[in-house]
């Protein structure tokens, strides 16, 4: 059962990786994912043609994406709207075709399959679909498709459509393609080398005329998610293998106890002349066939989970598991673990059995043998009582491996547990500490600043508006521009975002040439250390900047801030794209009605908008991720209780059988089964408190080390360094139960086991 | 049955179901110990003395006839009702000691005291060191079992059994572990025992006990083989 419980644990988390690997590697390159999209102020044929004729690109094609606003449930959501010609034949991006009409004809929308339970629409409703200042145009929704490369809309709260270039000229929006999206031909290239090849391209299409505004390189041939993924796969991994661990020492428990219960048939086998070598060789071959029997149960278990739990994590990647056979190698890798693991487990208490002489194994001396004199330290105003807290360290060496499995997995249960107080203190800092405002409203085209405030600025209900631009910026090297990223261009005496200094500090009002990154985007660009000046190339003009301050990240992408004097004094403009509002009432009932009355105030001032969205909203989404994933967490770590508690009824079981005749003496002398039953429960009690005590100082690295872990996967979560009284209050309410019902069978059997039979028993 | 008469057996008999069949243990014994008596069980292996001791104790149950201790019917005594009557009333003293190995000498004598709560617990240790010392091993109270010699602990045994002042003490094979010198004593101390009113049973191989027994009880393939004196 041990065996069973920690290779099924671990194996489903294999078996989940290896499937998801797929996913995430395999599937994902099977759509062909673009190597670089250059954004490019219009796509024709000659410089389609231009682009595909060139050596080092493999194939080209062209798209725009525009911004929506949607409307969902009397409100304006975010909607994310493609277009391209033969959207049903594209060879970069491939997309999927699941029901209904595909390509969409002109005036029709086409939804992806991940945004479909968040709209609420399906094949034969419709969408009242607006871009810019415009009323909105009520679109019929004729088909639903997958796009593999897409987070699941439901996930980011976007309503992702496909659409023809007809359908954004009725919606107002510009009809000509502006994307251009490439795959390279030499597959083997790193991202440097595929945006060399980007950089050859924007050339190519600057010579012909063409503007270009951006070059975007995402890391080839990972998902957007995939490395959010990882993390969460390693996480599980480590529950897993700690799954794994605590059986091993379960079952050098369990070979032990075995061993000594059959010390007698060892003597007398010896006497008649049995080689140590032999018996090592009988026992580990039993070894072997628990293993055998473990494997059969265990596999099976391990790839229903395994599958279940990739089906759970692909929707996060918008992916199907398509084909659920696990690969061989991961099959391969747990039946060696299963077989492996009670061999060794017993290899060491097997041999030592072998060596114990013939005598000594033949010898009956009643009960117990020797007791470590230091046993009688332990003091206790009642016999039976002080009888079961001795017998809890009788078996040093078992007594240290059943903590060792218990409070490991106490460790992991409240390192989880504390890891939710995480995230929602985490989430609590991020959208009343760090983010200030109650809503955002984005820009469809950089504006002047000072004439986005002059309408909104009269309002009633806002306490503090601030308009923040966003420019892309990349650094100069040798003429080339390389790895290009945003910069958000803050105002003067901005209030509204306050980011924990990590190192440095936070920009000065004025128009010095200084950026703050954050944590992120270190990681990504280590270069960008503060205190060095970097050359970048903002707006088409290159100039120094210094790296003046290191700020946390609240999100897992990286993120770089100038302020806006400073930006527009070197590419000699900084409109705004952005309008944060923070109102005077709070109250998220409230902000509905505020967003309206911005948008209609910025529209009637003709400004369009291309999506507005309430910090609510954005809470709402991003705690219902993590707290998900956190739940999942939470059901890893109850594996490992589990494990634990049946170290724990295992150990006590083995206690008992050793402890049969001296059971049997206790109800000889008096003792009625509810005492025996007392007795029992006492000691596992007392093994499942000590676990409950070091399982406390033991779960800090743990916090620490999932906290690290989880960021990587949404938020920067700050670990929780003191466990929380509630979380070990939990923790102990666990372990009690735990061990009174882990130990109830085996202090039953104590009792069923008739007297006479007990103190006959060898 | 007289009023002297403390252990009554009526055409007792105990089997065991067997693969071959049923095998019995006991056959028709009938027999009475009066109080103060030493009895000695004399046998075989297998004869049936452990056996006859365990149904006397209520370790074991009658298949067939009637059984009284104390004017206790135990042929009709539930489980949990038995343990506590035999904490308090019968006094086991078996073969290989049976000492608790992880309790003390005075722990182990203690502990019936404490399963059954006849004494206030203030009194437990006074009279467990009081028992110890009546049985010369007084120097021996907190010592763990294993460090004490065999004779050492048969007798830390006994004082044991006697913790909750039974009416009654059984012995099985009390010498059957220890060297004749020690052997000797035990027996005279359960000579000693009887005297000061004791009612006891003693199960042996030990034919020479019978020097020391107010009366011997053969017994042979499950069967009292020779006559003894009944009080009916």
């Amino acid at each position: 059962m041990a065996i069973v419980v920690g290779l099924a644990g671990a194996g489903a988390v294999l078996d989940a990786w290896s499937l998801l690997r797929r996913v995430t590697h395999d599937e994902y390159l099977s759509t062909n994912p673009a190597s670089a999209t250059l954004r490019v102020d219009s796509v024709d044929a000659h410089l389609l043609s231009a682009v595909r004729a060139m050596p080092a690109v493999r194939d080209a094609e062209a798209r725009r994406t525009v911004v929506a606003g949607v409307q969902l449930g009397g409100a304006w959501g975010t909607g994310l709207l493609y277009a391209s010609n033969e959207l049903a034949k594209r060879r970069i991006g491939v997309i999927l075709h699941e029901e209904g009409e595909w390509p969409p004809a002109d005036g029709a929308f086409v939804i992806e399959r991940s945004s479909v339970a968040f709209s609420g629409a399906r094949t034969g409703d419709s969408l009242l679909v607006r871009v810019g200042t415009g009323a909105g145009v009520r679109l019929p929704v004729t088909g639903i498709v997958r796009d593999r490369g897409l987070a699941p809309g439901w996930m980011d709260h976007v309503v992702y459509g496909f659409v023809t270039p007809e359908t954004f000229a009725r919606l107002g929006a510009p009809s000509s393609l502006n994307e251009l999206q490439i795959t390279v031909r030499d597959r083997s290239l790193d991202r440097r080398g595929i945006r060399a090849v980007a950089n050859e391209v924007r050339a190519l299409a600057m010579r012909l005329g063409h503007g270009v505004s951006s070059v975007d390189v995402p890391v080839p041939g990972r998902h957007v998610h995939a490395a959010q993924m990882d993390s969460l796969l390693m996480t599980m991994g480590a529950f897993g293998i700690l799954a794994l661990c605590m059986s091993g020492c379960l079952v050098v428990n369990l070979v032990t106890a075995m061993l000594t219960g059959q010390l007698r048939e060892i003597g007398v086998m010896k006497a008649l002349g049995a080689r140590p070598g032999q018996l090592v060789t009988l026992y580990l071959t039993f070894a072997l066939a628990l293993g055998v029997i473990a494997c059969a149960v265990a596999i099976p278990l391990a790839a229903y989970a395994g599958r279940a739990y990739a089906r759970f994590a692909a929707t996060m990647l918008n992916f199907d598991i398509d084909g659920y056979a696990i690969p061989r190698s991961a099959l391969a890798l747990q039946l060696v673990a299963g077989l492996l693991l009670p061999v060794l487990a017993a290899a060491l208490p097997v041999v030592r059995g072998s060596r114990i002489p013939v005598a000594v194994l033949l010898r009956d001396a009643g009960i117990g043998g020797v007791t470590a004199p230091w046993i009688q330290r332990i003091r206790g105003p009642r016999r039976p009582l002080l009888f079961s807290l001795r017998n809890a360290f009788r078996r040093r060496w078992r007594t240290a491996f059943t903590l060792v499995t218990l409070a490991s997995g106490g460790a992991a249960f409240l390192g989880a547990l504390d890891l939710r107080v995480s995230i929602r203190d985490s989430v609590e800092t991020l959208f009343n500490v760090t983010m200030r405002f109650d809503l955002a409203v984005h820009l469809d085209s950089p504006q002047d600043a000072d004439s986005v405030d002059a309408a909104v600025s009269h309002l009633p209900g806002i306490e503090i508006a601030e308009e923040w631009g966003s420019v892309r910026a990349a650094q100069a090297d040798a003429g080339e521009l390389v790895a290009p990223f945003t910069v958000s261009a803050i105002p003067a005496g901005e209030r509204l975002m306050v980011l924990p200094v990590v190192r440095g500090r936070w920009l000065r009002d004025g128009d010095a040439p200084e950026i703050v990154i954050n944590t992120r985007m270190l990681e990504e660009q280590p270069q960008l250390a503060v205190n060095t000046r970097v050359n970048l190339t903002i707006g088409g003009r290159t100039a120094p900047w210094t790296v003046v301050g290191l700020v946390a990240s609240t999100t897992p992408q990286p993120a770089a801030f100038a302020t806006r004097a400073a930006i527009s004094r070197v590419s000699g403009s900084a409109r705004v794209t952005t309008l944060l509002v923070r109102a005077r009432n709070r109250d998220p009932a409230a902000q509905p009605a505020l967003i309206e009355r911005v948008r209609e105030s910025l529209e009637g001032a003709g400004f369009a908008i291309r999506s507005s969205e309430s910090s609510v909203a954005n809470r709402r989404a991003i705690e219902d991720h993590l707290l998900m994933v956190g739940a999942f967490l939470l059901l890893m770590a109850q594996l490992t209780v589990i494990v634990g508690a049946l170290a724990l009824g295992a150990t006590m079981s083995l206690a008992v059988q050793e402890r049969t005749r001296e059971i049997g003496v206790l109800r000889a002398i008096g003792a009625t089964p509810r005492a025996i039953v007392a007795m029992v429960q006492a000691e596992g009690l007392l093994i499942a408190i000590m676990s409950w005590l070091i399982a406390i100082p033991l779960s800090l690295p743990v916090s620490v080390l999932l906290a690290r872990a989880f960021g990587r996967i949404m938020l920067p979560v700050i670990p929780t360094l003191v466990p929380q009284g509630i979380a070990v209050s939990i923790w102990l309410a666990v372990v009690i139960v735990a061990s009174l019902i882990a130990c109830a069978w085996p202090a039953g059997r104590a009792t069923r086991i008739p007297t006479v039979v007990a103190i006959a028993y060898e | 049955m007289t009023a002297d008469v403390l252990i009554s057996l009526r055409n007792v008999g105990k089997s065991y179901a067997t693969h071959s069949g049923s095998l019995a243990a006991l056959r028709n014994i009938t027999l009475d110990v009066a109080r103060g008596e030493f009895v000695g069980i004399v046998g075989h292996s297998g004869s049936g003395k452990s056996t006859l001791l365990n149904l006397v104790s209520g370790i074991d149950r009658a298949t067939t006839g009637e059984l009284f201790v104390g004017g206790v019917a135990l042929h009709a005594m539930r489980e949990g009702a038995m343990a506590r009557w035999r904490g308090r009333s019968v006094g086991i003293v078996f073969q290989f000691f049976q000492l608790l190995p992880t309790l003390t000498a005075i722990e182990n004598v203690m502990l019936p005291m404490d399963l059954c709560a006849r004494w206030p617990a203030r009194e437990r240790d006074q009279r467990a060191q009081a028992l110890l010392g009546q049985l010369g091993v007084a120097d021996q109270a907190h010592k763990l079992p294993a460090t004490l010699s065999g004779g050492q602990q048969q007798r830390v045994a006994i004082a044991r059994a006697l913790a909750n002042e039974p009416s009654v003490l059984l012995a099985d094979e009390p010498t059957g572990n220890l060297d004749s010198r020690n052997a000797a004593m035990i027996f005279e101390l359960f000579a000693s025992l009887a005297e000061q009113g004791h009612t006891i049973m003693a199960a042996t191989h030990d034919a020479g006990v019978h020097r020391l027994c107010s009366r011997t009880v053969v017994i042979g393939d499950g069967e009292i083989v020779e006559p003894v004196a009944s009080y009916a």
